[in-house]
């Protein structure tokens, strides 16, 4: 996990490419409360010109309605404030996951799939929006939490310097009541986070083993455990809350007793009672208005206090998706520039490739495909045909020697695990070949032996499918992937261990959609232990501990 | 006005929280409490001032300043006092209506069936209940306590300002509530569409991510990714659209609390000093009015965050009520008690389609076997096996066929004497957070140490359990993940071992365990299920694999339909009750 300097770092970065709408959200922030102390002002001015100067209240409508405009541009000052601050926001967002998908495409499919693909999809989706309050919230209140109090002290200095001083007291230093602040919202949330968590996972873990429960007729008594165990964890957490919640009190604490001292100063500087200091020159207005201004004082720290919990489920967020993004791709990924000799359409010379745990796992090896041949590849579970075969598609670069690719070559891959997604027989099929037509999908299918299934369906192509092709069998999830390859244009296909985990009569109809492929003029190299595919292959090679050797012959050991 | 809104869905988990009235209103009195202190401090800091300035000028004495001042400090150590225990308190509440809330739901969850429950297969299904639970988590914080709050405050307020200004009082009343039911029901109206559209396009981006992810080789070989990730983008453009929008309308409704609240402090302001002017009230009540309705827009700040989006709260209720709905359906009304001893099993024309699907999972599948009898049942992957596992245990109905243990129809059979008759290892091992014992326990909440290290010992972990510092205490981690999968099969055996079963189910018994293990194991099982019906359910019988002991039948499985059911001859246990089923059942 990246540390919390480079996740700081990191979010600065994206903030400051956003800089002019969290410039304008601070900048409403602080018009905001010019319109607050202007509206303050006349609130004190009026009072004290009905009480003091004993002015009709007739003669004060202009007042008013100036009251009046304050309260709308604060409104509309406030209203531009949080939707800065959001766009802000979502353009950060956007920006934060383009990245992201970038960097998983430039990983390529063996080590963007290394991670599982639920824990990225959450990076991609929660943890992105987990940035939201710290980019809308928090880093404008960050700067408003110190320039507010500070404007408001000038303001109160300027009326009485002894009620700003009482401030000042109240709050010593705004850095150091700032700290404070942290220190404690991040505790309390901290606490909350972990008992959450806590109950989440133990309730999460007695959901996963329902089955079991069920079947062991114990989900009475697994009923009550799991509402002992919410109860255990929440007496274990208010223990240290106790402590946390002080620091809210304490900011509760100052406030009110800043508007209690000042009322009362104020009020016995009024009744003449003090005979010192700046107090004999208070009136209705300032006394007034100095109290107005207390309570706006200590608002903007309450603000931040309340979005500090936004900062750390940022950070928290982004150290996850530094963690992904310091993974480096393979340098000699995408570095295929090289035409292969011979009209071969993919050769692979004295490669190398090591695995970061494993060590070496292939190599050092030569490989050539022709156009039209079909190549199969056989060995050991770990031997290496699979990363042989992601060299060969550039999935991996090869860590020594070249790989080297007739320009233009089309590519075409399946392997165990059809890739299909929610969505209509059709959409799946054109995942790959956006600009098929319905006739070349049903032919396709047909290839694949599905016709009779599609004839059956009622909304025929446009049957859904489901999440991940849910409603197929396996059978004919893996026919479906393979219609694919019919649709596309490619010259060489690679398929890793297609037959994998089919039962027999699926198996016969794969074999047979890849006679087909090959019949038309395509090359495939096929990773399989299957004698059928084998005795399909012109070619056969064997390999194992990563080193490749032709096997004599044709390959039919039955 | 509550269903346009969709309230109904969520009165189920009102009614829960309801069990814990009175806590709810002791929260919500210190909330109040906070919030009252505040406006008291400051409306009475006002009236002192302005009492102070005006006895000054009039250098008149009089002026008893003990009791405000006593008041201000009275109000300001209520102040802090009443936010530090409503907060503690609160918190302790939140905390116990989510074991409440947890509690509830997992009693609903323990009774879906078997298909609903393989959904929780996907990661997505327990990340989309976990976010669901926490939304609902804050119902009581969020959007019960502080409407309430802010209305009692509102009608405290009018009765306040009744005092001096009946008319005035009305007058503000009256506007505030009206404030009041915009802040909450008519934010919550404004950002409904928005806040359930936010919550599909989310759901939608995650599902587009995880496809996006599982598809990056495909992708790269046709060179497509590029196009995929356009559409993961124009489903984030429409997220963020929602988000946008969802943001204006709860900004509107922050920006409309000051200037409501405003407006009411203004109007105060002038009908009050129109009441001074015609000595209706002192100039002290003339400040002290205005600045308790300028104090209450704390009170009324907290609604339209929580209210705009309603709409995620409902959502997710909406989602955990429909689990309610796909309650297991219950087994007919008789509960017939099952035998001891070997369980006779017979299937007759056994039909099931999951929702959704294309196909048949099991189509017209036929089996008998006596007593004691041994089939192993073979079938790749998706073939069916692991759902006439989920039948005969009573997880799943047939849509058609029947379904008999003792010649009496699965359906009547009583719950107890099923389960406690019925074992089944299925292909995940479910093992639970917490000590060894704690799971072995699962099976036989009364056993003994001694004979759970017996049941270690017949599942040959006994080695290892005593190698370990804690021995039976061992906690076993989230999910089990301390144990290798073969030590996990084996737990979970020795859980079996631990019951008296007459029908035992074993899906694939023996994955992910070494030939050493098995040469020791495999005679135990023997041994033990000696006189009990077993089911093995295995991915094919080869040379390679070991074979299931004392097998008397065999029969396979090609996607869901029956073939070769047969005695098996290779292994000459005959107890000559076998039947032996024709050999048909293909009708495709």
């Amino acid at each position: 996990m990246a540390g919390a300097p480079d996740a700081q770092r990191w979010l600065s970065h994206h903030a400051a490419r956003q800089r002019g709408w969290l410039l304008l959200a601070v900048a409403a922030g602080l018009a905001a409360s010019a319109a607050t102390l202007v509206q303050l002002a006349l609130l004190a001015w009026i009072v004290s010109q009905l009480l003091v100067a004993n002015a009709e209240l007739a003669s004060l409508t202009p007042a008013f309605l100036a009251l009046a405009s304050c309260l709308v541009l604060r409104a509309l000052a406030q209203w531009t404030q949080e939707v800065a601050g959001q766009e802000a926001s979502l353009r950060v967002r956007a920006r934060v996951r383009a990245e992201l998908l970038a960097h998983l495409a430039a990983l390529g499919p063996v080590r963007g799939a290394a991670y599982p693909a639920g824990g990225v999809a959450s990076q991609l989706v929660e943890q992105v929006e987990a940035l939201d309050g710290f980019i809308a919230r928090f880093l404008p209140q960050c700067i408003l939490a110190v320039a507010t109090p500070l404007a408001i002290v000038s303001c109160v200095a300027w009326l009485d310097w002894l009620a700003a001083l009482f401030l000042l007291l109240a709050a010593p230093m705004i850095p150091l009541f700032m700290a404070l602040v942290g220190v404690g919202a991040e505790r309390v949330n901290r606490e909350q986070f972990a008992a959450v968590t806590r109950l989440s996972g133990h309730f999460l873990d007695r959901v996963r083993g329902l089955t079991t429960l069920q079947l062991f007729d114990r989900t009475t008594e697994a009923t009550r455990e799991v509402e002992a165990a919410a109860d255990h964890y929440r007496r274990l957490s208010l223990r240290p809350l106790r402590l946390a919640f002080l620091s809210s009190a304490v900011l509760e604490f100052f406030a009110s007793v800043a508007i209690a001292v000042v009322a009362v100063y104020v009020g016995f500087g009024l009744l003449g009672y003090i005979g010192y200091g700046p107090s004999s020159e208070l009136t209705l207005f300032s006394g007034l208005l100095i109290l107005l201004l207390a309570p706006e004082f200590f608002q903007p720290l309450r603000s931040l206090a309340q979005h500090y919990h936004d900062r750390a489920a940022a950070l928290g967020a982004a150290r996850g998706m530094l963690t992904l993004l310091a993974e480096r791709p393979h340098p000699q990924r995408h570095r295929a520039s090289l035409t292969p000799g011979d009209s071969a359409l993919v050769s692979l010379v004295d490669v190398t490739l090591a695995h970061p745990r494993r060590g070496r796992v292939l190599g050092p090896l030569d490989m050539t495909v022709l156009p039209g041949e079909t190549l199969a590849i056989t060995g050991p579970s770990g031997g290496g045909k699979s990363s042989l075969l992601h060299l060969l598609a550039g999935f991996v670069g090869p860590d020594s020697g070249r790989r080297c690719v007739r320009p233009g070559l089309r590519l075409a891959w399946l392997d165990q695990r059809p890739w299909l997604v929610q969505g209509s027989l059709a959409d799946n099929l054109r995942l790959t070949a956006p600009h098929a037509s319905d006739g070349e999908l049903e032919a396709a299918l047909a290839k694949v032996g599905l016709a009779e299934l599609l004839a059956r369906l009622p909304n025929g192509l446009d049957t859904p499918l489901g999440e991940r092709g849910s409603g197929l069998s396996g059978g004919q999830a893996q026919r479906v992937a393979l219609a694919r390859l019919f649709l596309s244009e490619a010259d060489l296909l690679l398929l890793d261990e297609p037959t994998a985990h089919l039962d027999e009569m699926s198996e016969g109809q794969v074999v047979a959609a890849l006679q087909t492929l090959a019949s038309e003029g395509r090359a495939l190299v096929i990773a399989t232990h299957h004698p059928a595919l084998m005795r399909l292959a012109s070619r056969c090679q064997y390999i194992a501990g990563g080193r490749l050797r032709e096997l004599p012959g044709e390959a039919n050991d039955g | 006005m509550g269903d346009g809104l969709g309230i109904g869905a969520l009165r189920p988990w009102l009614r829960l929280l309801a069990r814990r009235r009175r806590r709810l209103w002791v929260g919500a009195g210190l909330l109040g409490l906070t919030l009252l202190a505040a406006i008291g401090l400051l409306a009475l800091s006002g009236w002192f001032i302005t009492a102070s300035a005006l006895t000054g000028m009039a250098i008149r004495a009089g002026l008893d300043v003990h009791v405000p001042g006593g008041g201000i400090r009275a109000f300001a150590v209520t102040r802090t006092v009443a936010r530090y225990l409503e907060r503690l308190y609160n918190h302790d509440t939140v905390l116990r209506l989510l074991a409440d809330l947890r509690g509830s739901l997992f009693a609903v969850l323990s009774r879906l069936d078997g298909a609903t429950l393989a959904k929780q297969r996907s990661s997505d299904w327990l990340t989309r209940l976990t976010a669901d639970i926490d939304t609902l988590d804050g119902l009581y914080l969020r959007l019960l306590a502080p409407p309430l709050v802010a209305l009692a405050l509102i009608g405290s307020l009018t009765a306040f300002l009744a005092l001096w200004l009946p008319t005035l009082a009305g007058l503000v009343g009256a506007g505030l509530v009206l404030a009041w039911l915009w802040l909450s029901f008519g934010q919550a109206w404004l950002g409904m569409a928005a806040s359930r559209a936010q919550v599909e396009h989310r759901q939608r981006l995650r599902s587009l991510s995880v496809e996006h992810l599982q598809g990056l080789a495909e992708l790269e070989a046709h060179d497509c990714t590029a196009r995929h990730r356009h559409r993961l983008l124009a489903c984030e453009r429409r997220l963020h659209a929602a988000q946008r929008r969802l943001a204006r309308c709860t900004a509107l409704g922050s920006a409309l609390v000051g200037l409501v609240v405003g407006l009411a402090m203004l109007a105060t302001l002038w009908l009050a000093a129109a009441a001074w002017q015609h000595d209706a009230v002192s100039g002290a009540v003339m400040v002290m009015l205005p600045l308790a309705v300028l104090a209450i827009g704390e009170a009324l700040a907290l609604l339209p965050n929580a209210f705009t989006s309603l709409g995620t709260t409902r959502t997710a209720a909406e989602r955990l009520n429909a689990l309610e709905a796909a309650e297991r359906r219950a087994p007919s009304g008789r509960s017939r008690p099952l035998a001891d001893g070997p369980l006779e099993l017979s299937l007759e024309g056994v039909g099931l389609r999951y929702p959704g699907a294309w196909h048949m999972a099991l189509d017209a599948v036929s089996l008998s076997l006596k007593g004691g009898s041994r089939l192993v049942l073979t079938g790749t992957s998706g073939a069916g096996k692991s759902t006439i596992a989920a039948l005969l245990t009573r997880q799943l109905l047939p849509d058609t066929g029947d379904i008999r243990l003792n010649d009496i129809p699965l359906a009547e059979i009583d719950e107890g004497s099923l389960r406690e008759r019925v074992a089944l290892l299925g292909q995940r091992i479910d093992l639970f957070e917490g000590s060894l014992a704690d799971n072995l326990r699962i099976a036989d909440p009364a056993a003994t140490d001694e004979r759970l290290w017996q049941a270690l010992d017949w599942a040959t972990l006994a080695d290892w359990a005593e190698a370990l510092s804690a021995g039976l205490a061992t906690p076993v981690g989230e999910g089990g993940h301390a144990l290798s999968g073969g030590q996990a099969r084996r737990l979970a055996l020795a859980r079996l071992w631990l019951r008296d079963p007459g029908l035992v189910i074993l899906d694939e018994p023996f994955a992910g365990l070494d030939r050493a293990t098995l040469a020791s194991l495999v005679p135990r099982l023997d041994g033990w299920l000696r006189g009990r019906t077993a089911l093995f359910l295995v991915h094919q019988l080869d040379d390679d694999s070991v074979a299931p002991p004392g097998v008397t039948h065999r029969a396979h499985l090609v996607e869901g339909e029956l073939t070769d059911f047969a005695r098996y001859c290779a292994i000459g246990q005959d107890d000559g009750k076998a039947t032996t089923m024709p050999n048909e059942v293909r009708n495709g």
